[in-house]
């Protein structure tokens, strides 16, 4: 397959007698087959046997790679950027009343984005712990409960004030956050908790009723005490009389036995 | 650990995935992996119209998978004793069975 190119084409002799040759410009160059092609090249039959040949097989495992925990490497030094997110966790925990663990399948920033943006707007600000690191710190501190919550992709959402009403409805705005569970006045609550949570009624309105409970009967005596006089002692003597027919009717027999 | 060997999921025959586990529970890491596999944009950018609901309870309950297919066909996988690659293997090899003109189009 080969050919030559003709890099120059020179006339050998002059222009009368019209005799061209071939001047040592010309090169000869092997092509046909290219090495570097667009689709893929298949294997030289030599090459396909070495391959198969020295192809690796894998030691037979007693159990698949992925079922059961790795027993080394369970003590590792805390490097400075792990210390300084412990730190800032314990802050977390310390200055936010509502911690929420929500676990985000969303693979692009723009959905994010526009939830950090619903969520600011309240006042819950999004953040981001490796769970390397959060897991060991909620381990050895009063909330070990929460460590089951952090596997996989979890962000977590918090705030000062418990706005779940609030955080419910962005959450719902974004199919594919899932919301996992709360830490709410140090009270850890699954998602029906949080649910029931939202849908409880401000604190004055509670207090409220339950003063109004509590003492609806001492205020139903006071309002009769502060009627007329002589609508309290009608009262009291139609009381007498209620209780004087059972005294009468108690007495008498007692007096026949007697007698 | 647990990525699936091909990139992306392609969920092009399937009609709706529910999950559903129970957080506090300490079984349920391949569900979760599976949930964040299927429910990327990537994997739901190959089918809009394929609904992946994930239900999160309280009571004690086995992680669930739920898939149905575009043709009727329903897989369940109780991801309670599984790992997530052996979840995304039978789900993949059954939706590549599923939608055979596309990929044999694609590959070719």
């Amino acid at each position: 397959m080969a050919a030559t190119l003709f890099a120059k084409f020179v006339p050998k002799h002059g222009n009368g007698h019209h005799i061209y040759g071939w001047l040592p410009l010309t090169q000869t160059v092997r092509h046909g087959s290219k090495a570097v092609t667009r689709h893929r090249k298949p294997l030289h039959i030599l090459k396909q046997k070495l391959l198969a040949v020295t192809k690796y097989i894998p030691p037979p495992q007693p159990f698949p790679r992925g079922a059961y925990p790795s027993e080394s490497d369970h003590n590792q030094e805390d490097n400075g950027l792990m210390l300084l997110q412990k730190k800032d966790l314990k802050k977390i925990f310390e200055d936010y009343k509502m911690i929420a663990v929500v676990q985000n399948n969303c693979g692009n920033a723009e959905d994010m984005v526009i939830l950090k943006h619903r969520l600011h707007k309240h006042g819950i600000s999004v953040k981001f712990f490796p769970n390397k690191v959060t897991r060991p710190f909620l381990i050895n501190s009063i909330y070990c409960n929460m460590a089951p919550l952090f596997i996989g992709p979890t962000v977590l959402l918090v705030s000062k004030e418990p706005k779940v009403k609030e955080m419910l409805t962005s959450l719902r705005a974004s199919p594919q956050m899932t919301l996992l569970g709360a830490c709410i006045d140090d009270t850890l609550l699954s998602v029906q908790g949080i649910v029931s949570y939202s849908k409880l009624p401000a604190m004055t309105v509670v207090q409220g009723e339950l003063v109004s409970g509590l003492t609806m009967l001492t205020s139903h005596t006071a309002s009769l005490l502060q009627r007329h006089p002589a609508h309290l002692s009608s009262l009291l003597q139609q009381y007498i009389k209620q209780q004087n027919p059972n005294n009468g009717t108690e007495a008498s027999p007692t007096a026949e036995q007697a007698t | 650990m647990a990525a699936p060997c091909k990139a992306t999921v392609v969920l092009k025959a399937v009609k709706k995935i529910a999950v559903q586990f129970c957080p506090f529970e300490s079984n349920t890491r391949s569900t979760r992996e599976f949930l964040a596999l299927v429910g990327s944009e990537k994997a739901r950018a190959t089918n809009i119209n394929c609904q992946v609901v994930s239900t999160v309870k309280h009571d004690k309950s086995e992680p669930v998978v739920d898939v149905t297919y575009v043709d009727g066909e329903q897989l369940v996988m109780k991801g309670a004793n599984l790992t997530c690659s052996e979840m995304m293997s039978a789900f993949q090899s059954r939706c590549t069975n599923k939608d055979p003109q596309t990929k044999a189009a694609a590959k070719k």
